[in-house]
């Protein structure tokens, strides 16, 4: 039996129902809520100062980990910004932490993909906030495009296609895998067909959140139909056993 | 979208782990629940309890942001404690910031006893005396009389997620009257909800569980049948074509 804590942006409808669907049996999640309205810089800044005070709800719950489940708001002041956040988390609890953007650097590195594409649900002002964070971070992105969306709500009306058309139409050969920001933007259903289609990874903010949580708790079985990476989970433990 | 068929925005205690789990393990296509936490101790002293009023307002807030279709307040003791007034002040409230219709966990309680017109009830709780007294006026006050209150009588609101549902189980039978009407287990924290069923066939009479009755208040507010068919009697009665109707109605006023 594990607990997971989930921080989540206030207006967030998707990365809970997301997250309950890769969950392997005996896991729990348990969340608490970070004001947001808006995808804005200043915004944002204002969801981080609730930070400490939310991840103190979550460790009255013993978690045995807290997942700041937001993409913007851990790169918006870039590099190690998120490293920044997890410091506050575990400081204020004594509890393992991590971020989406943490996450989303670490499966990159999972997959040995040095080249991306990005697709996301921003608009281009925070698009190019994240490219800046994966870039240095060591990624190179060929290309990244957003929906233009500010308000966070709207985000998660939108439809799982409007994922699998704007990673078919930003994929190129060179990309070695397929990015997917946002976790307020509905991606789960379509990792698995995205990744026949396209014959590489595809790596989404929401699956690699759950994926750095699992991986935190330590010994899960893998996890099916949220694409390569939760698949791998239970493979990595085999494979470290055998050896 | 998630939820398109209705969102539940569901307050818990910070230190709750069971009801989170329960109301996601029940919910059907179509739903989804968010959760915010409310800030508060986990002893569950009289000072506590009547801080979750204030701490309750602010987790109403931030769970107003998903635009939810249904407010549970998921606490029994925290809209019990200071009688029926009180709790009917913690649902306007949080009505009012949410903009949705509340359900609080006490108000599910004698709403799912009134509909079954139970005016005798046997009680199991994980609560000290003070509360459970308080539990037993909260009754009385509305016509309800307990004929027997059994206790598991924990202090700590964190380690009642652990009381096993087999003990839950077997704490019923043992406390149970052949006087009473029905039997209700109350606090969200107690992992009754798989038992409910295995009671209600060895007892011959309805058992209700505080996660329970909010699910089903829930579920009449928002007019969805969510066709959960192994958690007690009361969830199935919402499945019930003929009877649904009149008792949403009936709902809707109180709501």
């Amino acid at each position: 039996m594990a607990r997971i804590g989930l921080l989540v942006p206030s207006s967030n409808t998707t990365i809970e129902p997301e997250f309950y669907r890769a969950l392997p049996p005996g896991v729990t999640l348990h969340t608490a809520r970070l004001f947001l309205t808006q995808i804005t810089p200043e915004s944002i800044l204002g969801m981080v100062e609730n930070l400490e005070q939310q991840s103190r709800l979550l460790a009255s719950a013993d978690v045995d980990v807290i997942v700041l489940g937001a993409t913007a708001p851990s790169f918006l002041k870039g590099m190690g910004y998120d490293k920044e956040l997890i410091a506050k988390i575990e400081a204020a609890t004594g509890k393992p932490a991590t971020t989406t953007s943490t996450a989303l650097i670490e499966a990159i590195r999972h997959f040995g993909a040095s080249r991306v594409v990005m697709g996301a649900a921003y608009d281009d002002k925070v698009n190019a906030i994240a490219r800046a964070f994966l870039e240095a971070n060591g990624v190179t992105v060929l290309d990244a495009q957003g929906l233009g969306y500010v308000d966070n709500l709207a985000v998660g009306r939108l439809a799982a296609d409007t994922a699998y058309d704007l990673a078919k139409r930003i994929d190129r050969p060179e990309a070695e895998a397929i990015v997917l920001a946002c976790t307020n933007w509905k991606t789960m259903e379509v990792i698995e067909r995205l990744e026949r289609d396209l014959g590489k990874p595809v790596i989404t903010t929401s699956q690699a959140s759950v994926w750095a949580a699992l991986r935190i708790i330590g010994g899960m079985p893998d996890v099916r139909g949220c694409g390569r990476l939760l698949r791998d989970i239970g493979a990595v433990r085999v494979a470290t056993l055998s050896t | 979208m998630y939820g398109w068929r209705g969102r539940i925005g569901l307050l818990v205690p910070s230190i709750n782990t069971t009801m989170e789990t329960e109301f996601w393990r029940i919910a059907p296509e179509g739903v989804s629940i968010h959760v915010a936490r409310i800030a508060g101790g986990r002893h569950g002293t009289p000072e506590e309890l009547r801080s979750m009023e204030e701490a309750s307002k602010h987790a109403a807030s931030e769970v107003a942001m998903v635009e939810p279709d249904v407010v549970v307040y998921g606490c029994t003791s925290g809209s019990f404690f200071e009688g029926p007034a009180w709790n009917q002040r913690i649902c306007d409230q949080l009505t009012a910031i949410s903009k949705a219709p509340t359900v609080t966990t006490a108000g599910a309680m004698v709403a799912c006893l009134a509909a079954g017109g139970h005016k005798k009830v046997d009680v199991v709780t994980p609560y000290v005396e003070l509360t459970n007294e308080r539990l037993k006026q909260f009754l009385k006050l509305q016509g309800i009389d307990t004929v027997k209150l059994g206790t598991f009588d924990m202090l700590d609101m964190f380690d009642h997620a652990k009381i096993q549902p087999e003990e839950i189980y077997r704490k019923v039978l043992d406390i149970t009257t052949p006087a009473s009407e029905a039997v209700f287990v109350a606090c969200t924290q107690l992992r009754a909800l798989e038992v409910l069923d295995m009671l209600e066939r060895d007892l011959g009479k309805p058992v209700y569980s505080a996660v329970q009755a909010s699910a089903w208040q829930a579920y009449e507010a928002l007019g969805i049948d969510p066709k959960i068919q192994n958690c007690g009697s009361l969830l199935r009665k919402l499945s019930a074509p003929e009877q649904r109707k009149s008792e949403r109605m009936t709902l809707r006023r109180s709501v």
